[in-house]
């Protein structure tokens, strides 16, 4: 049975949780979309006002098999309904390929579940894509409502350049 | 008709309460807002800001002002890319559109997520809703449901203790 520990990122943290937030954009072939540096974590998530929090998963060192003991993670900050307030966001969730199927996944969402609840969030909130029916069923599983199926919600974006042309109008 | 955009102070959450409550009206779910003035000034203007919010003014004709609409938003993180706006809520009073209010609340918080350092500005669209859908995409926003196949989820606080409280096994 694997021994792992679930904590919270540190400072020191910041460039295993680039190099996973780079594995996961790999799997989703989006690697080179990710233009965040170790200096943008550092300074985002450990400064005056952190605008995420991260949890990290670690084993053993004579468990990893190469580099890092850091093999998973999970990024998330506090978002608000005007109807009900706080809401926990989950914004990324992964743990490297060969340590799935041990319960690390499952205990990063207990604790952020934990997490939630502590900080009196009413929800927690998180997009999937349409086609990673693996990770739509882990979710369900553990009672995950579709709110895109179910009450017609599409998520949209501005992006920088078009921020630029209303900003300057 | 005269107006002006200024940032929400604490004594305006009676005013932010009302008009999230008109926009609940709007979309038949008035009974669904369960926050108070309590909460709003607790999460708005505490030590940490749970949202921020920009309020529009005009005038009446006794020369008071009267707050006919408001922009709710905070900053969420994209792991690929760092900081972003997120327009939460966003309404302007029936007798108080086609002046150019909405417009420039746009532009107000283009300016903010441009000089926060923001890639973009995110928000949700109900499918059905075609003049905000226009509204938006006239302004360059693209609909990542449709594009990339987004879809949002979310655990209720029922699943969320659910998954907090150790199962047997």
């Amino acid at each position: 049975m694997a021994r792992f520990i679930l904590r919270k990122a540190e400072p020191k943290d910041v460039s295993d949780i680039l190099r996973l937030i780079k594995e996961l954009a790999k799997f989703e072939e989006m690697e080179e979309k990710v233009i965040l540096t170790e200096k943008d974590l550092l300074e985002d998530g450990f400064g005056d006002h952190p605008f995420y929090h991260c949890l990290v998963a670690e084993v053993p060192e004579d468990q990893c098999s190469e580099g890092s003991t850091v093999i998973g993670f999970a990024m998330y900050y506090f978002t608000y309904d005007p109807w009900i307030g706080k809401l926990l966001y989950l914004e990324d969730f992964f743990v490297m390929h060969q340590y799935r199927g041990l319960g690390i996944g499952s205990h990063i969402l207990k604790v952020l579940s934990e997490t939630a609840v502590k900080t009196r969030c009413s929800s927690m909130h998180f997009i999937v894509a349409e086609n990673n029916s693996k990770s739509i069923e882990f979710y369900k599983r553990r009672g995950a409502a579709d709110l895109s199926s179910e009450e017609g919600w599409r998520l949209f974006e501005i992006d920088k350049k078009d921020l630029l042309k209303m900003s300057s109008q | 008709m005269d107006f002006k955009l200024r940032k929400a102070e604490p004594a305006d959450v009676s005013d932010i309460l009302r008009l999230v409550k008109e926009l609940a009206k709007h979309e038949e779910m008035e009974d669904q807002v369960l926050l108070t003035e309590k909460d709003l000034l607790e999460d708005g203007f505490g030590e940490t800001p749970f949202y921020r919010c920009v309020l529009a003014e005009v005038q009446t004709e006794t020369s008071r002002s009267k707050v006919v609409g408001f922009a709710m938003y905070y900053f969420t993180y994209d792991p690929w890319v760092g900081k972003q706006l997120y327009l939460e809520d966003f309404f302007i009073m029936e007798a108080y559109r086609g002046l150019g209010i909405g417009s420039e609340l746009l532009r107000h918080l283009s300016d903010l997520a441009v000089t926060c350092r923001c890639t973009g500005m995110m928000f949700v669209v109900a499918e059905n809703n075609e003049p905000s859908i226009r509204f938006y995409k006239r302004r360059g926003a693209e609909d990542l449901s449709k594009d990339e196949g987004w879809r949002v989820f979310r655990f209720d606080r029922d699943s969320l203790l659910r998954m907090a409280t150790p199962t047997e096994e």
